[in-house]
């Protein structure tokens, strides 16, 4: 990877035996606008903000919550480019194991291919981590599940979970709203109100996104007026 | 602490700073203001315009060889805005890659598809240390046989999107800042008015009136989807044409 001049690593141990370059990509994260993912008993639900740099952008042009298989979805915070190539790596790596076994990827192996993924671009010569964390949110044979991986390729399952700017306050409003027993339905309205809580000027199905799965394993990204009708329920 | 922020070579190659951000990358923004001209592009209901100044530094220099509107195929079109060698290789870069796509999959390569391959491109630049981001924002406009006109603008960090109208150079934000007032409502400009408020948005943010040969002006319209530079005498009826509006 890379050329032959940078056959060196760019993240290196620093004294106090920290990798500094990882530190900064989530940084990096932390500064990227906010998304969240819940768990519910029946499904899964991913969201984010979608703040796009001026009125001008056509943002039917704009998809942040992505397909990786047809029962598995991932949402980002961070950079964005940095999350295309991601799932570009994830999507193939699902269509080569489906070609091995004959079987769609189980949750757990998709995320933990996606994380060796990352940690390669910590330790390999002449490039930088990834300055994205990844929620990624799918249902197989073990039902519905949610991990997040961070820019050191460290995963970890989550049963609700936030990353970027908001990530402090959206944490805290999630343990408070968690339960064990919750539906699909109420996890979309909680993560609403986590998203709303702070939202930036006037939310509407336009500025933020939304996906789903539940027991039907087909993963979906709502339309913009499905967002609306949430919205209203929340009101 | 002292080796914090990577040994000061955060500021040389694209790895992080302690602020998580990228300074090569942002450093290529400001290499595309550093070419010190503005571009417009503007999407009407059936056509798409993109404007640019043409600055010739030099009487002695070969007017017809500055150019930053390069067709990609027939149907695709590319306004460069930046450092004009990097221009030229991504041009030609992208010229290869639509070429080779129409041989693979027998039909020709969608704009959206172009511009993610050339954000695609541009972020490997910004993750690799050998090579450099390029100081480019491309502006690429086509019809796409199901969704219309598109306009879409990639720059240096690998971001792309789809527009309405959009800006790039110097003047950048001043001419978002006019263009959002102009797109407010959703218009569907007509092909006479696309090319219109492009060339009088950079006209009012560069507040000059410009000749027909100071400026090169794209287009491709519905009814004629193959990409074209106008002339000087076509960009002179549209001058004409914003001057006895206002």
């Amino acid at each position: 990877m890379g050329d032959s001049q940078y056959s060196f690593s760019l993240t290196t141990f620093s004294p106090s035996g920290k990798l500094v370059q990882i530190e900064h990509a989530l940084t990096a994260v932390g500064s990227g606008q906010t998304s969240l993912g819940i768990k519910a008993s029946n499904g899964v639900v991913i969201a984010t903000e979608k703040k796009l740099p001026s009125i001008l952008v056509d943002e039917a042009s704009v998809q942040k919550i992505q397909i990786l298989t047809p029962n598995i979805g991932v949402v980002y915070s961070g950079m964005g480019p940095d999350s295309r190539v991601l799932v570009r790596k994830s999507r193939k790596q699902a269509e080569q194991y489906h070609r091995l076994y004959k079987e769609p990827i189980p949750v757990t192996q998709l995320v933990r291919e996606t994380a060796a993924v990352m940690q390669e671009f910590t330790q390999s010569g002449g490039v930088r981590p990834f300055g994205v964390s990844l929620l990624v949110a799918g249902y197989d044979d073990k039902g519905p599940q949610l991990y997040q991986v961070d820019p050191s390729g460290s995963y970890f399952s989550w049963k609700a979970s936030a990353m970027g700017k908001n990530v402090s306050n959206a944490k805290t409003f999630l343990e408070k709203r968690y339960t064990d027993d919750m539906e699909l339905d109420d996890a979309v309205h909680t993560a609403i109100l986590t998203l709303k809580e702070g939202f930036e000027g006037q939310i509407s199905g336009k500025n933020i996104e939304i996906g789903i799965i539940s027991a039907d394993k087909k993963f979906r990204v709502l339309t913009p007026s499905e967002i609306e009708d949430y919205l209203q329920e929340v009101e | 602490m002292s080796r914090g922020s990577g040994g000061g070579y955060d500021r040389h190659i694209t790895i992080f700073s302690p602020e998580g951000r990228l300074y090569q990358v942002e450093y290529a923004f400001k290499a595309v203001k550093s070419s010190g001209i503005t571009s417009i592009g503007v999407r009407g209901k059936d056509s798409v315009c993109v404007v640019t100044q043409k600055k010739v530094p030099d009487k002695l220099l070969d007017q017809t060889s500055v150019a930053h509107l390069f067709p990609i195929t027939k149907f695709l079109g590319l306004l460069a805005t930046g450092i004009t060698a990097d221009a030229r290789t991504l041009v030609q870069q992208a010229r290869n890659e639509a070429a080779e796509y129409r041989h693979k999959y027998g039909y020709e390569m969608p704009v959206d598809v172009l511009a993610r391959w050339i954000a695609d491109k541009s972020q490997v630049y910004t993750q690799h240390a050998y090579m450099r981001p390029l100081g480019v924002v491309a502006m690429i406009l086509a019809i796409d046989e199901e969704k219309g006109p598109q306009l879409f603008k990639c720059d240096p960090a690998g971001h792309f999107f789809g527009h309405k109208a959009t800006s790039a150079g110097v003047k950048e934000q001043e001419a978002i800042n006019f263009l959002e007032k102009k797109m407010k409502n959703d218009p569907a400009f007509s092909y006479d008015e696309t090319v219109q408020t492009a060339i009088s948005a950079l006209q009012s943010v560069l507040q000059e009136d410009f000749k027909a040969n100071e400026i090169e002006v794209g287009i491709v319209s519905k009814e004629n989807p193959v990409f074209r530079i106008l002339t000087t005498e076509e960009i002179d009826e549209h001058l004409t044409a914003i001057s006895e509006r206002d």
